[in-house]
This record gives C-alpha cells, structure tokens and sequence, in this order.
C-alpha cells in the first residue's frame, strides 16, 4: 500500500511540474516537451483511476498527435520571440474579471461535482448492456446509450476542420536542418503497424478498452507520419478534393443516418433496434475512425489543400 | 509479493523519469529536450507494463502499444518540421546544427 502511495505522489508531483513548466516556462520548446510528457503522465493517472479507455484517448489524441501539431507549429514561428507585450492599464480590470470568472466557474464545478450522485450510473447501464449490441460498457455508452453527444462530438472536429482549412491555403513545409536519409524507410516499416493497431483497436471496441476514437487517432497519426515524407499527394490535388471532404464527413453522416433511420422505424431519434445494434455500431465506428484519422491529417495541413 | 516487486520496479522506473523531467527543465539544447521525452515515453511503457502485470489489467498492454507507436511520431515530427532552416541565413544555419 505504501508503495502505491509512493507512485501517486510521484506521479501527482510530476504533473504539477510539468503543467507549471508548459504554462510559465522561459523556453518554448520546453514547453511543448514538457506539455507532451504531461500527456503521457496524464494517460497514467487515467490507469490509476482505472480508466483504461480514457488512458487509451489521452495517449493517443494528448500525447501523440497534440504534441505533433505542435511541434510543427513551433518549426515555423521565428527563433527569437518578440518581446512579449505588456497588459494597458484599461485591460487590468478585465483581467481580474476574467480571473473572478474562471474561479467562480472552478467552485462551481467543483460543487456539481460533489452533488452528483454516487455510484453513478454503472449499474444502470449494466442492465442495458444486452439491448445496446456491444458487450463494453463504455463502448456502449459512447454509441448507443448517449450516441448524441458522440454525434455532438464528430460534429464539433468537423467544424475544427473547417476552421482550420478557412484561414487559408496548406502550408509547404520548411527544409530540414539535415538530411533524414532513413525517414522513408522509417514510414514504409512503420505505417502498416499503424494500420494494424488502428483496426486491432477498432476490433477490440464492442467488447474491450479500444474503439473509434483511439482507432482514429493512431490511423491519424500514421497518416501525419505519411504526410512528413511526401507520401499522399492525393491530398493535395484539385480533383480528390470533393472525396476528400465527403470521407471527412463520412462519420457525422454515418451517425446521422442511423439516428434518423431510428426516428423512422421506432419513433425515437436515435433509438437503435437491438437486432440491428451490432452491424450498425460498427458501421458507425468504422466511418468515424476513417473520419477521425483524415481529420487529424486535416489539421496537419494546416490550411485548405488544393487551393 | 510479485505484486510488490512489480509496484517497486514501477516507482523506481517513474522516479527515474523524474530525471528526464530536469533533463527537460534544463535543456541546454531542443535535442537534449526531445531525447529526454523519449526516455519519459519509454519508461512510462515499461511502468504501464509492469502495472498492468501487477493489477492484472491487460488493456494496458494496448495502451503501452500505443505509446511506442506514438513516439516516433514525436521524434519524426521533430526532426522534420521543429528543427528547420526557418530562415535561409547562414546564422540561422549554425544556429540550428549547434541547437
């Protein structure tokens, strides 16, 4: 018992550093390390807590592709920061109300937190587990039992997307600092790993820890891997474009057929017949890992390719 | 017992990654920073892999999976698109085969 005490305290402490050296360290690219290793850290107190799932998301989209993005963010701001400009007398004031703001917000939570009732809900969902088509409690939560959110969710990247693409064209990259003879091979050996874990997971979904979201973002972070070497100028041309954008939306509409198809048969939007639970789940996790792994590919490009 | 030598070796393995931590704290270099996220990585495989031994939680075989996968994504990105010639200047050259 002490000894797991010990690792918690460790781990607690580690955190704590790390967060404070991601928000007021002196040297950027510590912090992005230091904000990627929190990640990590992050994924293991998700394993305390006995969140497996949530450990699985959080490496994958919190440490893998985040500190991917950026990475290659900091590549392209220049060496020597301006110096970092002051707040006007005016703006203090606002300043304090934006703190007042966020504590208050924290207590509260704080407070909801504390009402919400306990054991929660496992038990609930239990006796539901046989309706919803998928033998993993959270598996089932995510697309069955609260499927909307999830929709909310994949409607929300989608938008992200957007936004992205929106400020302007995709950007070239800069040359490396030295020649990477071996990142080719690198990709060639590497990618059909990322495949494999990314269907694994996919797999693993309706009955384990795994599922479309961590199978999209390792697929996702294959393809960044791809779009380092060059290797999917797909993206880029003009006449892939309207494919591209339909496989991007390819999860949302996915979700939204079956929510309506729900409404038309049952009368309930998103209400799931059990005997077609299980093809249609995983008809929906399949379009959205697709999705989920372009959109982090997306993100990558940092503005609209073709254009 | 085996439950303890495994909790033991995990907490060694995390406390030692407390040293990648000053490592990335103190740099002097971006290299110095990235190799010591690496360490982190790799160590906090082996500790995912030893508790998930000593918990007896075998998803977390998958999530060790996935940290291995992603660190080269890291490294990849690094040296791909963090250390580039920003700027087409001989400084900016020196500066960053020295950085």
């Amino acid at each position: 018992m002490a000894l797991s005490w010990a690792f918690d305290l460790l781990l607690a402490v580690g955190l704590i550093w790390l967060a404070w050296q991601t928000l007021f360290g002196h040297h950027r690219f510590a912090a992005v390390v230091s904000f990627m290793v929190f990640g990590l850290l992050m994924a293991l107190v998700w394993v305390r807590l006995s969140a497996p799932d949530i450990a699985l998301a959080e490496a994958a989209i919190g440490a893998g592709v985040t500190g991917a993005l950026l990475l290659s963010a900091l590549g392209r701001l220049p060496r020597h920061p301006e110096p970092r400009h002051l707040l006007r007398p005016w703006q203090r004031p606002l300043q304090l109300q934006a703190l007042a703001a966020a504590g208050m917000l924290a207590v509260w939570l704080g407070w909801v937190a504390h009402r919400l009732p306990r054991p929660g809900l496992a038990r609930e969902v239990a006796s539901d587990l046989a309706a919803t088509g998928v033998a993993h409690e959270v598996t089932a939560v995510l697309l069955n039992l609260r499927g909307l959110d999830t929709l909310l969710e994949v409607a929300v990247m989608l938008t992200a997307v957007a936004l992205v693409w929106s400020l302007g064209p995709a950007l070239r990259s800069f040359a490396p600092a030295t020649a990477l003879p071996g990142l080719p091979a690198l990709t060639h050996l590497l990618h059909p790993l990322f495949l494999l874990v990314s269907a694994y997971l996919l797999w693993r979904g309706s009955h384990a820890p795994g599922g479309a979201f961590p199978a999209g973002a390792v697929l996702g972070a294959g393809g960044v891997l791809l779009l380092l070497t060059d290797s999917v100028p797909w993206m880029h041309r003009e006449r892939y474009q309207r494919r591209l954008r339909a496989l991007l939306a390819a999860g949302l509409m996915m979700f939204l057929a079956v929510a309506l198809g729900g409404l038309l048969i049952t009368g309930t939007f998103f209400a799931i017949p059990t005997p077609l639970a299980a093809p249609l789940i995983l008809a929906i996790e399949v379009a959205t890992a697709l999705s989920i792994a372009l959109m982090m590919m997306a993100f990558y490009l940092y503005g609209e390719p073709g254009r | 017992m085996t439950t303890t030598l495994y909790l033991a070796a995990a907490t060694l393995l995390l406390a030692n990654a407390g040293v990648g931590a000053w490592r990335i704290w103190r740099g002097p270099t971006s290299a110095d920073r990235m190799l010591a996220a690496e360490l982190i990585s790799t160590s906090a495989i082996a500790v995912l892999l030893l508790l998930g031994a000593a918990l007896e939680l075998p998803a977390l075989v998958d999530v060790a999976l996935l940290f291995a996968l992603l660190a080269a994504i890291a490294t990849a990105n690094f040296v791909t698109r963090t250390w580039t010639l920003l700027h087409e200047d001989r400084s900016a050259r020196e500066e960053a085969r020295r950085d």
